[in-house]
């Protein structure tokens, strides 16, 4: 089934959005540069914006390698049409490494552990060499190793089914995209659960969750979802996406985006649940400062907007099936997800001290904007690199015409 | 024309493919009858819009019954752990609402799936042990090969030497009386 038309992403709208999203995200970059070098009693602040920065696109990233693994896995035409935004965002590891480089040059501003080795701290000098900086290192090449191979072979798969002229070869490779995904998918999730655990985990390094990973697995592939919304609803109205999308298209991703909101929240509450029943102070201590002043408000915050009203809202039949209002739902979440990471890594123990109470840094705003710019422009330059559906996957005609009916 | 008949729940028409019976409905629904029902031997995603039916109410009722079964939950174990018996365990206040979501959650999902079932069950009329259209002999083939359309007499615009010979102007193959 050789589809003749044009499936071409919009190459002129694209390519002006990513010369905004470089400017930006060059000057953010270079403002974040100078200051930490400028000001060096800022830097833990600094280093901090940056790792915010890089969790929240990363993760976008990343989480679309995800979720490219999981629609070869259930099939549907919601995977088919977001296939390759999946795989734009999974061909944008090459930058995130890049954005990584920062924080593995840094990681004395960062991590307070890394203080900590031969002080005679029992937690961190049992846990050598495993939670050394040359390990920490090494462990994060090796992730990105990992994450570069899955990409890599269903990107290559991907893109000779484009290329071919013979229909069985579209149905053997998408086969073999399936095939391969299954396995993978197990060390997807074990891979993102070992980095969310040293990128994150660690700044506290004498508390533990074993929960940790999924959180970062499932609240990624959420971010992947609003982001994947927010783009279709933009692209929806140009060529060739208008000839593509309908409203049972947003109605499926939208209901995907209930479940991660929803799954989202029960594995945070079964952290909380297990730490607050075992009432142990080793654990609470994560928890403690989390639940006073400012903290404790985004807290709630995180609670009633991360989890409660987007999960009402989502509950709407009609709200779902409409691309822009689900956009502006996405778009919502994805300020929350931000929100989220914030209150994750904000109030860990500081190197210069445990300065009690809430602290807010200008560069938490600078630098996410600084790294989303860059991975902006990177991403979009993936995205414009392919026509924006698989031209001969065998189930493309099927799943344009799912998105027609109800 | 035969007599009218006292006895008579409705009329049906018979067609060979879906597209026929989608056609027919839609002509059916402008005609102004709402009394209607099409059978066909797979799911017809059409047929909804075709005859105008309204989209169910169930997902109200589900959520209701989820509302139900969350507030139930919260209200037994307020009942049980503050009102009724409390008992201190580990210091923590009689009213933790922390340890009372797991089993208000399970309430939750308990009510709404039961409201879902039972709610389907009871919406679609069933169980329906009696059916007039069974009454006709080939209607045994709208589980196989054949496309129904039937106009109950308990419409309002139902009259029968009217409604017959407007069946029949659908090109149906024929056109049944569904006795009571």
């Amino acid at each position: 089934m050789i589809n003749n038309a044009n499936f071409d992403a919009p190459i002129a709208d694209i390519n002006r959005w990513r010369t905004l999203a470089l400017g930006i995200g060059g000057v953010g970059s270079l403002v974040m540069l100078i200051s930490f070098l400028l000001f060096e009693d800022q830097r833990e602040d600094a280093m901090r914006a940056w790792l915010l920065g890089f969790i929240f696109w990363g993760g976008i990233g990343i989480g679309g390698l995800g979720v490219l693994l999981l629609q070869y896995l259930t099939g549907g035409a919601w995977g088919v049409v977001i296939r390759r935004i999946a795989e734009a965002a999974s061909r944008t590891l090459p930058i995130i490494a890049l954005l990584f480089v920062p924080l593995a040059l840094g990681i004395t501003n960062l991590y307070e552990w890394t203080h900590l080795i031969g002080t005679g701290d029992k937690v961190v000098d049992w846990r050598q060499p495993y939670l050394s900086v040359e390990w920490w290192i090494a462990r994060a090449a090796l992730y990105f190793i990992l994450w570069g191979v899955m990409a890599y072979f269903l990107n290559k798969w991907s893109l000779r089914q484009d290329q071919t002229n013979d229909y069985a070869t579209a149905v053997k490779l998408g086969e073999d995209s399936s095939k391969f995904s299954g396995p993978t998918m197990v060390f997807f999730v074990l891979v993102v659960s070992f980095a969310a655990v040293d990128w994150v985990m660690t700044l506290d390094p004498h508390w533990f969750s074993t929960i940790w990973g999924l959180l970062f697995a499932v609240g990624w592939a959420l971010s992947f979802f609003c982001f994947a919304v927010a783009l279709l609803a933009v692209l929806a109205d140009k060529e060739p996406m208008n000839r593509i999308l309908g409203s049972r298209h947003f109605h499926d991703i939208g209901k995907l985006m209930l479940a991660l909101v929803m799954v989202w929240a029960y594995f945070n509450f079964s952290q909380f649940l297990i730490i607050w029943s075992g009432n142990l102070p080793e654990e609470t201590r994560w928890y403690l400062p989390r639940m006073e002043g400012a903290w404790g408000v985004i807290g709630m915050l995180l609670i009633f907007f991360h989890f409660a009203f987007p999960f009402l809202v989502l509950l709407n039949r009609n709200l779902k099936r409409n691309g822009k209002w689900l956009a502006m739902v996405a778009i919502f979440i994805l300020f929350l997800r931000l929100l989220d990471m914030f209150y994750l890594i904000g109030p860990s123990p500081r190197i210069a001290g445990h300065g009690a109470g809430f602290h807010l840094s200008w560069m938490d705003f600078v630098a996410p904007i600084a790294v989303g710019g860059i991975w902006l422009w990177y991403f979009f330059g993936q995205l414009i690199k392919r026509p924006l559906v698989p031209i001969n996957d065998p189930f493309l005609e099927n799943a344009i015409k799912h998105g027609k009916e109800h | 024309m035969t007599s009218m008949k006292k006895d008579i729940y409705g009329l049906l028409a018979e067609f060979d493919t879906p597209t026929e019976l989608v056609d027919a409905a839609n002509k059916v629904r402008e005609a102004g009858y709402k009394k209607t029902d099409a059978f066909s031997p797979f799911p017809l995603h059409e047929i909804d819009e075709a005859l105008g039916v309204k989209r169910t109410i169930l997902p109200f009722m589900v959520f209701g019954g989820g509302v139900i079964g969350l507030l139930s939950g919260i209200g037994l174990q307020w009942f049980v752990h503050v009102w009724d018996y409390p008992i201190l365990v580990g210091g923590r206040p009689y009213f933790s609402i922390v340890s009372f979501v797991p089993a208000s959650f399970e309430l939750t999902i308990l009510l709404a799936a039961f409201t879902a079932v039972f709610g389907m069950i009871a919406l679609n009329g069933l169980p329906q042990p009696y059916h007039p259209v069974f009454n006709v002999p080939r209607f045994a083939l709208a589980t196989r090969e054949k496309f129904f359309l039937l106009i109950e007499r308990k419409d309002e615009k139902f009259n029968y030497a009217e409604t017959k010979s407007f069946m029949e102007s659908l090109n149906p193959q024929e056109v049944f009386d569904v006795e009571e």
